[in-house]
C-alpha cells in the first residue's frame, strides 16, 4: 500500500486575518481593530513554526453492513454509526488520511497562556486549526485529481468524534497506517500529538458526492464548530 | 469616587488595560484599568468597594454579553487582562486577609486532556467574580484533585474535557472526590459535556458558557 505525502508552506494554504476572525465568531468588519492587527502579527510569527505535513492512502479492502451501519476496512470493523454510513456507502474505496501544522504552534499557543497572554494564545490555538483543516481542504483537492482521470469523485471527510462516530476507533484508524504516519503519535485518550492535527477517511467511488453543508445533518448541539457556523 | 469606579468599570469591560494600551482608540491616551484601581486606593477607596462596585460588574457585563453572543472570546479576554492590571493594586490586600475572597475554585482539564482554552476561560471569570481560583493546568489526575482540596476542603471544584474520551474520566474523578469529599460541589463543562451527563455522573452543576458557573457560584456564596 502506497501513500501520498504532502508538506505545505503557510502561504500556500492563503490564510488571512478576516478568515481567522470569522472563525472566532465575527461577521466581515465587526472585529476591532486591536485584534485584526494582533491576528496579523500572529499569522506572521507562525510561517517560521508550523511544520504542515499530510498524507494519505487508498484502502480497496472495504465492506459495508448495512444493518449494523458499520464499515470494514482491511478486515479492521469501524461503528461509525448511520450520519457518515449513509454519506460514503456508495464509496467502493476509501482514503485514510492523516495531516498536522507540527507541535510548535501549539507550544507557542501554551507558552502564551502560561505567560498570562490569554488573546495570544487564543489566536495561535485558533490559526493552528485553521492551518490543519486549510492543509488537509488542499490534500482533499489532491486525492479529488487523483480519482477523477478515473471517472471516480469523493466525499468530504469524516472523523472520529463526529457525527456520532466514537472519538475512540482513533486507535483503529491508526492500525491503517504505519506507525509514526506523517509524525503523529496518538495518545490513550485518542488525543493527536502534536495537537494541531486532523484524522479521518474520504469516500471514494463514482456514485459518491461531496455535501458542502455537512454540519446540518449532525445532531450534536454543543459542537464548536457547529456554533461558530450559527453565529455567521 | 462613584465617577472614578464608573470608569473603571467602562475600562475593564472595554479592555482597556492601562494607559498605553492602544484599544479601544477612542480611550487611547487616557488612564486604563491599573491606572483607575490605583488611583481609587489612593483617593480612599476600600479594595472591597473596587471590586464589588467595579470590576466584578465589568466581568458579569462582559460575561453576560458572551453568553448573548454580543462579544466573542478575544473581547473577553481583552477583558481580562484589562481586569488582570486592576488586581495587581488589590493582590496585596488578598494576600494581607484584608480582603477576602469570596471563595476558592479549583480547576483542571481531566486525565488524558490536554484542552485548556475553556479552562482558562472558566478561570478567568471566576476570579472575576471575586474568586481565589487555584488552576491545576491540563491532564490532572484525581490525585492531584484530592492533594488540592486537601489544602482547601472549603473549594469548589471544576472539570473540564473537549473529548468524548476524556469526558469518562470525568466520571472517575467525580466519583473519587465524593467519596473523599462528599459535600465538595463539583461542575463540569466541555464541549461534549450536558446536563444529563452531569447528573449521570453526579457532579453538581454544568453550565455551556463561563457566566453560568459564575452565577452558580456566586449562588452558593451568597
Amino acid at each position: 500500500m502506497e501513500s501520498t505525502h504532502f508538506q505545505f508552506a503557510l502561504s500556500e494554504l492563503n490564510l488571512n486575518v478576516s478568515q481567522i476572525e470569522s472563525v472566532m465568531g465575527y461577521k466581515q468588519g465587526e472585529s476591532q481593530e486591536t485584534i485584526s492587527d494582533l491576528i496579523s502579527e500572529v499569522l506572521k510569527e507562525t510561517e517560521a513554526i508550523c511544520n504542515i505535513k499530510g498524507e494519505y492512502r487508498i484502502l480497496s479492502d472495504i465492506q459495508f453492513n448495512d444493518v449494523e451501519k458499520t464499515i470494514e476496512i482491511n478486515h479492521l470493523v469501524f461503528q461509525i454509526k448511520k450520519i457518515v454510513y449513509g454519506l460514503i456507502k456508495k464509496s467502493d474505496s476509501i482514503a485514510v488520511f492523516l495531516c498536522t501544522a507540527g507541535e510548535g504552534i501549539g507550544i507557542r499557543s501554551k507558552k502564551a497562556m502560561k505567560e498570562g497572554d490569554l488573546l495570544t494564545g487564543y489566536i495561535y490555538d485558533v490559526i493552528g486549526s485553521e492551518i490543519v483543516e486549510s492543509a488537509a481542504d488542499l490534500m482533499q483537492n489532491e486525492l479529488e485529481k487523483t480519482v477523477i482521470s478515473s471517472g471516480k469523485k469523493i466525499t468530504n471527510r469524516y472523523s472520529p468524534g463526529y457525527c456520532g462516530w466514537d472519538v475512540t476507533e482513533q486507535h483503529k484508524l491508526f492500525e491503517l497506517v504505519p506507525s509514526n504516519f506523517c509524525g503523529i503519535r496518538l495518545t490513550e485518550s485518542a488525543l493527536m500529538d502534536p495537537i494541531k492535527s486532523v484524522s479521518g477517511i474520504i469516500g471514494i467511488g463514482e456514485n459518491v458526492r461531496f455535501n458542502p453543508y455537512t454540519c446540518n445533518l449532525c445532531d450534536n448541539k454543543n459542537c464548536i464548530y457547529g456554533n461558530a457556523r450559527e453565529k455567521n | 469616587m462613584e465617577d472614578l469606579l464608573e470608569k473603571l468599570l467602562e475600562a475593564v469591560e472595554l479592555g482597556k488595560v492601562d494607559k498605553k494600551s492602544p484599544y479601544p482608540p477612542n480611550l487611547k491616551d487616557q488612564d486604563g484599568a491599573y491606572e483607575l484601581a490605583g488611583k481609587a486606593l489612593e483617593q480612599g477607596c476600600k479594595p472591597d468597594e473596587i471590586l464589588e462596585k467595579a470590576l466584578i460588574p465589568a466581568m458579569a457585563n462582559v460575561g453576560n454579553r458572551y453568553s448573548r453572543r454580543e462579544i466573542y472570546v478575544p473581547q473577553m479576554l481583552m477583558s481580562a487582562k484589562a481586569m488582570g492590571g486592576a488586581m495587581l493594586h488589590l493582590k496585596p490586600f488578598f494576600q494581607s486577609g484584608e480582603t477576602k475572597r469570596k471563595g476558592t475554585f479549583i480547576i483542571g482539564t481531566v486525565t488524558g486532556d490536554l484542552h485548556d482554552i475553556g479552562k482558562n476561560l472558566v478561570s478567568m471569570m471566576v476570579e472575576g467574580a471575586g474568586w481565589e481560583v487555584i488552576d491545576l493546568g491540563v491532564d490532572v489526575s484525581t490525585e492531584k484533585f484530592i492533594k488540592a482540596i486537601e489544602e482547601k476542603p472549603s473549594a469548589v471544584v471544576g472539570l473540564s474535557a473537549l473529548l468524548t474520551t476524556t469526558m469518562e474520566n470525568m466520571r472517575k474523578i467525580v466519583a473519587d472526590i465524593k467519596t473523599k469529599y462528599a459535600g465538595v460541589k463539583i461542575l463540569v463543562g466541555g464541549a461534549p459535556v450536558t446536563m444529563e451527563y452531569c447528573k449521570k455522573i453526579g457532579a453538581d452543576f454544568y453550565s455551556p458558557d463561563p457566566q453560568g458557573a459564575v452565577n452558580y457560584l456566586k449562588n452558593l456564596a451568597s
